[in-house]
């Protein structure tokens, strides 16, 4: 240990945030959360199960997104297609080339964590190429290409209506599942918080603050943009393996259709952009609303028996998710959780 | 020199293929290729110069389009309910019919068009990433309105009866509406660069492409032009859209959606703010495809991939892009 | 005594949380060149954008002819009598040059005609290369351009910003000459770093360091005081 006299402005910094993390009231936030996902099987409603295992899962997936956008100021439309590649990873390996063993599960998810790694690499060289703009549009252009694909090659991957494979061991029961994969979404948050606040995650929120000072300082954005890039993308691939477990069965639909793309950049407006946790308000609001949104369209028939209109206004709930979307956009564009952060900031 | 050498790409993709397909089948190909790719720049067009007018990326684009379609297959309907002018045989009434419904398409384009740009796009100028989310949103909502107002299912549409089937030209089959698309879309393009290189208005537009700050301190109010390119560009969109939903004879909620990909892909390939680009982009994405799916049917949604990511690596900034 | 033409009184300005102007007071005396003194980054580009509207005056006021113009919208400002020439020129590449003074030119009075022949008058490249991309021309072809369009409409205030930057001495000397010959018509408030050319033309100076007007008056004074020119221009 360096004598106090000798440390450097920064390393005091760091090291003085340290002690404080213990005493931090976000990190017991944190805690009492894991503790209720954990306590959820408790009570009997599967149900609950599921929607409490979504939230889990998307709201680690959009903390991954948020890493590219909200910490690395990319903005890509491809996000939801890595998260099919590990889905489909996970159902093809235990399906179609092997059978419902743990070695083939885990080979099956290093293979789609490759592929991921490699395209986000390859996506990435084009980011050097073109502007922003171009870029998102090319990434929702290969993310359409990868549904298109996963339709096409019926033979592999079961066309549109899929592939339902079985899972080996504890994974293939409910409970082992869940908590095999909390575990998983604990480690990735975990593994996102500190990426975000190692020296590599410092340098990438000062290439989002400004391109050209970084490159000025010395550092080769395009290098730094590509492992966030890899990284998020990985996390984005274990997540959808995680989910291919759960659900237990496979579709383009479900799994690289654009609405997933849609519903995460909806849940990370909502948690707010930059603010990593945030993914879990949003993922807990939107997916919370769609599990007890179709009751709504009982209530509208209730309500003005009759009225084709209004059935149809209530069931079409996507209408006011955009409306909310256009307004959140409008008037909270930091989103629930940076929204709070600059309130307690300014406090301070 | 620098026009010559993608034109020439486009003619020798053309005559390529002629290698391998014999010339009447060949030709078929190129005319629904063709047509395709006049289709394509139609909302091409309008989307190349809102972003490189007001620097703005609609996604809402596709929306638009398929309200344009919408409105249009909502008077072919009625008329054809009421007064009988799709299925008469008469090239008179067919036509009135098609003007009518493009009448209605434009103009129901255009309206969205100015609502969208004053209360959605206006506020969020300047904001890339928030006007990427908000013309998303606005999305969602014009989509589900169509699902509520007509339902979510795909109709059919009634193809006024001159414009259906084919001629039958020294044993080549030309269908018929194909022709009518590539006709309409040169109209369309010859207005567009009309507008542009001779009119005033088109020298402050093509001016305010290159550089928006300096024509407002030259004495124009850009806020105005902004309003004026984006609702021409909405209505080409709608008329987009009207066309597509004859030329595939039906209407379904997503179908912006879905041709907005291509409209993009067409765009990044000519050259933002390049209409020409625009032209040149769509033709050789809707011949491509064409040839393709004849060919290799497999392979032809990945062609328009692997042309978009070779022309990127050749030229960055598109075919006729000026880097912006 | 001259009529004040404009006036800045207090002016503040932001760029982002930047604050740049930080008290700019200055009067352009009517039909005489003022120029605008000061080291890099003292806020000289961002006076002229702030009276032309590109940016807003958080405080202060911009008047012209006694009447505010702060807070108006550029086209709006502009269209009062000001002919702006920004820094880097600001032409557009991909029209031709006829093109350029074409879509600056702002009504046709009575006087059009004669302006526009006062512009090939002085700039005679300016009709030679009429048909050509102005991306095709020379840097100081470009400038003369960006003047040009400025003289145009019948403008009574025109803003200059860095006129030389970039430009060989050769060019320089007959940009002076263009000037020289405009200052009969037009008052002029110009931005110059190259002193022997604000020397040449000014009547008046203003020096401004740090976001604020901290020296004014007569070129000559300013020329004769070694002390002010060492600490405020480091010459």
């Amino acid at each position: 240990m360096s004598a106090p006299a000798r440390a450097t402005p920064v390393a005091a910094a760091r090291a003085a945030a340290r002690a404080r993390r213990w005493r931090r009231p976000t990190l017991w936030g944190r805690l009492a959360l894991l503790a209720a996902l954990a306590a959820v099987p408790l009570v009997p409603s599967f149900q609950l199960l599921d929607l409490a295992l979504k939230i889990a899962v998307f709201a680690a997936l959009v903390a991954s997104y948020d890493v590219l956008i909200g910490y690395t100021g990319i903005v890509s439309f491809g996000h939801a297609m890595f998260f099919g590649f590990g889905a489909y990873g996970a159902a093809l390996a235990v399906a179609r080339f092997g059978g419902p063993t743990w070695g083939d599960l885990g080979l099956g998810l290093a293979a789609a964590v490759g592929v991921s790694a490699l395209v986000s690499v390859a996506i990435g060289a084009f980011s050097l190429r073109v502007k922003a703009i171009f870029f998102a549009m090319i990434t929702l252009a290969f993310a359409e290409f990868a549904l298109i694909l996963a339709v096409q090659l019926g033979p592999l991957t079961g066309g549109e209506d899929g592939l339902s494979p079985r899972f080996p061991g504890a994974l293939g029961h409910r409970l082992g599942a869940y908590y095999a994969i909390c575990a998983v979404v604990t480690v990735l948050f975990a593994a996102m918080s500190r990426f975000v606040a190692s020296p590599l995650g410092r340098v990438l929120q000062a290439i989002r603050d400004n391109e050209l000072r970084a490159e000025a300082l010395g550092f080769r954005t395009f290098v730094y943009q590509s492992a966030a890039s890899c990284f998020a993308s990985v996390v984005a691939t274990v997540l959808g393996g995680c989910y291919a477990v759960w659900v237990g069965y496979v579709n383009p639909e479900s799994t690289l259709g654009i609405h997933i793309m849609l519903d995460i950049l909806l849940m990370v407006i909502i948690g707010g952009i930059g603010t990593l946790w945030g993914g879990i308000i949003g993922a807990g609001f939107l997916l919370t609303a769609q599990a007890f949104l179709p009751n709504l369209r009982g209530l509208g028939a209730a309500l003005l028996p009759g009225s084709d209109l209004a059935v149809r206004l209530t069931e079409r709930w996507p209408l006011y998710f955009g409306i909310l979307f256009i307004l959140v956009v409008f008037f909270f564009p930091k989103g629930v959780v940076g929204s709070l952060r600059e309130t307690l900031a300014r406090r301070r | 020199m620098r026009r010559a050498a993608p034109a020439a790409l486009v003619v020798g993709l053309a005559l390529l293929p002629l290698a391998a397909i014999e010339p009447r089948v060949y030709l078929t190909l190129t005319i629904a290729g063709l047509a395709m790719g006049m289709l394509i720049f139609l909302v091409a067009a309008g989307l190349t110069l809102i972003f490189g007018l007001m620097d703005v990326l609609n996604f809402a684009h596709g929306a638009l389009f398929s309200w344009g379609a919408y409105a249009g297959f909502t008077v072919l309907v009625l008329l054809n309910e009421r007064l009988g002018w799709a299925e008469a045989p008469s090239l008179g009434l067919n036509a009135l019919l098609l003007l009518a419904a493009v009448a209605a398409a434009m103009a129901v384009g255009l309206v969205l068009g100015v609502v969208l740009e004053r209360v959605i796009v206006r506020p969020v100028y300047g904001r890339h990433m928030f006007q990427i989310l908000i013309t998303l949103g606005a999305t969602i909502v014009l989509e589900e309105l169509i699902r509520i107002g007509w339902g979510p299912n795909d109709q059919v549409l009634p193809v006024p009866f001159t414009f259906q089937g084919s001629w039958d030209l020294a044993d080549v089959i030309v269908l018929r509406f194909p022709v009518v698309a590539i006709v309409l879309g040169l109209v369309v393009y010859g207005a567009i660069a009309l507008v542009l290189r001779r009119t005033r208005v088109g020298l402050i537009v093509r001016a305010g492409v290159e550089n928006g700050e300096m024509i407002q301190v030259l004495g124009h109010d850009i806020h105005r032009y902004f309003t004026g390119v984006f609702a021409a560009g909405s209505a080409l969109a709608g008329l987009g859209g009207l066309m597509w939903a004859i030329f595939s004879q039906s209407v379904r909620p997503a179908m912006g959606g879905e041709q907005l990909i291509f409209a993009f892909i067409v765009v990044i390939i000519g050259g933002l703010g390049s209409v020409s680009g625009s032209l040149l982009g769509a033709l050789i994405v809707g011949l491509s495809y064409n040839y393709v799916a004849f060919l290799l049917p497999k392979a032809a949604i990945g062609v328009n991939m692997a042309l978009m990511v070779v022309i990127l690596l050749l030229r960055p900034a598109g075919l006729f892009g000026s880097g912006k | 005594m001259a009529e004040t033409l404009l006036e800045l009184d207090d002016v503040h300005t932001f760029i982002g949380q930047h604050h740049i102007l930080q008290g700019v007071t200055l009067a352009v005396r009517r039909d005489a060149v003022t120029v605008l003194l000061g080291r890099n980054g003292a806020g000289k580009t961002t006076t002229l954008r702030t009276i032309v509207g590109l940016l807003r005056p958080a405080r202060g006021s911009v008047r012209l002819e006694g009447r505010p113009i702060h807070g108006l919208r550029p086209h709006a400002i502009v269209r009062r009598g000001i002919g702006f020439v920004p820094e880097g020129q600001g032409i557009f590449a991909t029209l031709t040059v006829d093109e350029n003074l074409r879509v600056a030119r702002l009504g046709s009075d009575a006087g059009a005609p004669a302006r526009l022949a006062r512009v090939f008058e002085l700039f005679p490249d300016l009709a030679r290369f009429r048909a050509a991309r102005a991306g095709t021309l020379s840097g100081g072809q470009k400038q003369m351009l960006s003047i040009a369009r400025a003289l145009v409409n019948p403008n009574r205030l025109l803003l200059v910003d860095e006129p030389s930057k970039g430009l060989a001495p050769i060019v320089i000397e007959h940009l002076v000459e263009a000037l020289r010959a405009m200052k009969a018509h037009a008052t002029v408030l110009l931005v110059e770093q190259n002193f022997a050319m604000a020397q040449a033309l000014a009547d008046d100076f203003y020096l401004i360091d740090d976001g604020r007007t901290v020296h004014h008056g007569p070129m000559a004074a300013l020329v004769a005081d070694d002390a002010l020119k060492k600490r405020y221009l480091g010459i």
